[in-house]
């Protein structure tokens, strides 16, 4: 694959939520609000890029044996960092992802990519993949969370966007509201890619 | 047995490698994290009294340290006061929702602050919405010119409106503000009372 096409993958091809339905814990629990969603992807996106470069370096003397708990202390290094600087530099933002952040840690995503991709790839290759998942991921969240955040608030990234009559429908941003929006979605993609293949 | 000695020791320096960078982080997180907490007080503290001079807001300790209350006053040499803050603090739905409460010297509220909660989003949370086209949150505001005789919520019989959906975190709010202003009418002896109206 070309190098660019590591990047690309990620975004629909490959997207790690809808495509590998990975990390849907923080996906279903952070899309409630459009600025969360921001927040949480551009997290996400520099511990995945960071972690996938790091893991990628040290891939030719990381024993196979512990290679796991290596991946897992150099995401929780960069997850710490991210924490430690939202609280120093955004703290309205660290406010509202509040465990969410911390949580990073025990992504699927973040040790998927590590383990079957960037300790076996190349340092250019590495950081393309963690970019495209990043953005993939962030992608998800945000269309997640333009469905729940208009119609469960009548809002989008805070500014009200509503139409005579209409009532909020606060299901959508708890969590059922979670659950039906992400099944409606896959459900789409799914038929969609049905009818083209 | 080499390979466990080999292995643990790749992972102790990953381990050492990892602890220092984070304390380098740390070092310079520190300061910015505790500057931010001291700003968030520092705000809450002027919204909860409006009228008092932002360098004249003074700490009231217990004998171990702990902060009681706050006494405002309207000019830098500390003479004129014109009332107290306190931080009050309730147990709401999912969150512990700290209020910081300004009152003056009469004992009525004459600015409120919501410090911290975690309540649910898009219903507990709503204590701190602020409407589209409005500066303060809406369900704050309704305490300005409370005294304790007024705080109760709507569904306990007082004039406080709860948030719809969400009795629990308004009764959290207000309940914790009574309780918060009975314990500073303690502890000052009591309020003044209010200024009789000059009889026409």
């Amino acid at each position: 694959m070309s190098v660019v096409g590591e990047f690309t993958k990620g975004i629909y091809k490959e997207n790690p939520v809808f495509k590998q339905a990975l990390g849907l814990c923080p996906t279903l629990a952070v899309s409630n609000s459009v600025q969360n969603a921001v927040g949480m992807g551009v997290a996400m996106t520099f511990v995945l890029v960071m972690s996938n470069i790091i893991v990628s370096l040290i891939r030719g003397f990381v024993p196979k044996k512990i290679r796991i708990p290596i991946y897992i202390v150099v995401i929780a290094t960069f997850v710490t960092i991210v924490d430690l600087s939202m609280a120093g530099f955004a703290p309205a933002l660290h406010k509202a992802l509040g465990i969410f952040v911390p949580l990073i840690v025990v992504n699927c995503i973040i040790l998927g990519r590590a383990e079957a991709f960037a300790g076996r790839n190349t340092v250019v290759r590495s950081l393309m993949d963690g970019l495209g998942m990043g953005l993939g991921f962030t992608l998800a969240l945000l269309v997640l969370a333009t469905f729940r955040e208009t119609l469960g608030n009548g809002t989008f990234y805070g500014l009200p966007v509503h139409w005579k009559g209409f009532e909020p429908m606060l299901i959508m941003i708890l969590p059922p509201g979670a659950f039906l929006t992400i099944g409606l979605v896959l459900g789409t993609m799914n038929w969609w890619d049905r009818r083209r293949a | 047995m080499k390979d466990v000695v080999r292995m643990g020791g790749i992972l102790g320096i990953v381990t050492i490698i990892a602890a220092g960078v984070l304390g380098a982080v740390a070092n310079v997180t520190k300061p910015r994290i505790e500057e931010q907490h001291r700003l968030a007080l520092e705000r809450a503290l002027l919204a909860a009294l409006p009228t008092a001079d932002p360098r004249a807001i003074v700490p009231v300790k217990d004998e171990n340290g702990n902060i009681l209350y706050y006494k405002g006053y309207a000019d830098p040499d500390t003479t004129k006061l014109v009332g107290y803050a306190f931080l009050a603090i309730g147990k709401g739905y999912s969150s512990d929702i700290q209020t910081m409460v300004g009152v003056d010297t009469t004992g009525k509220i004459i600015g409120i602050k919501i410090l911290s909660e975690l309540e649910t989003p898009g219903l507990g949370a709503k204590i701190e919405e602020i409407r589209h086209g409005e500066k303060r949150p809406w369900f704050q505001a309704q305490f300005i010119g409370k005294t304790k005789k007024d705080l109760l919520v709507d569904k306990d019989g007082g004039p406080i409106v709860s948030v719809t959906g969400a009795t629990i975190s308004s009764r959290a709010v207000t309940n914790s503000i009574r309780k918060g202003l009975e314990r500073l009418e303690k502890l000052i002896g009591g309020f003044k009372q209010p200024a009789q109206q000059p009889a026409a």
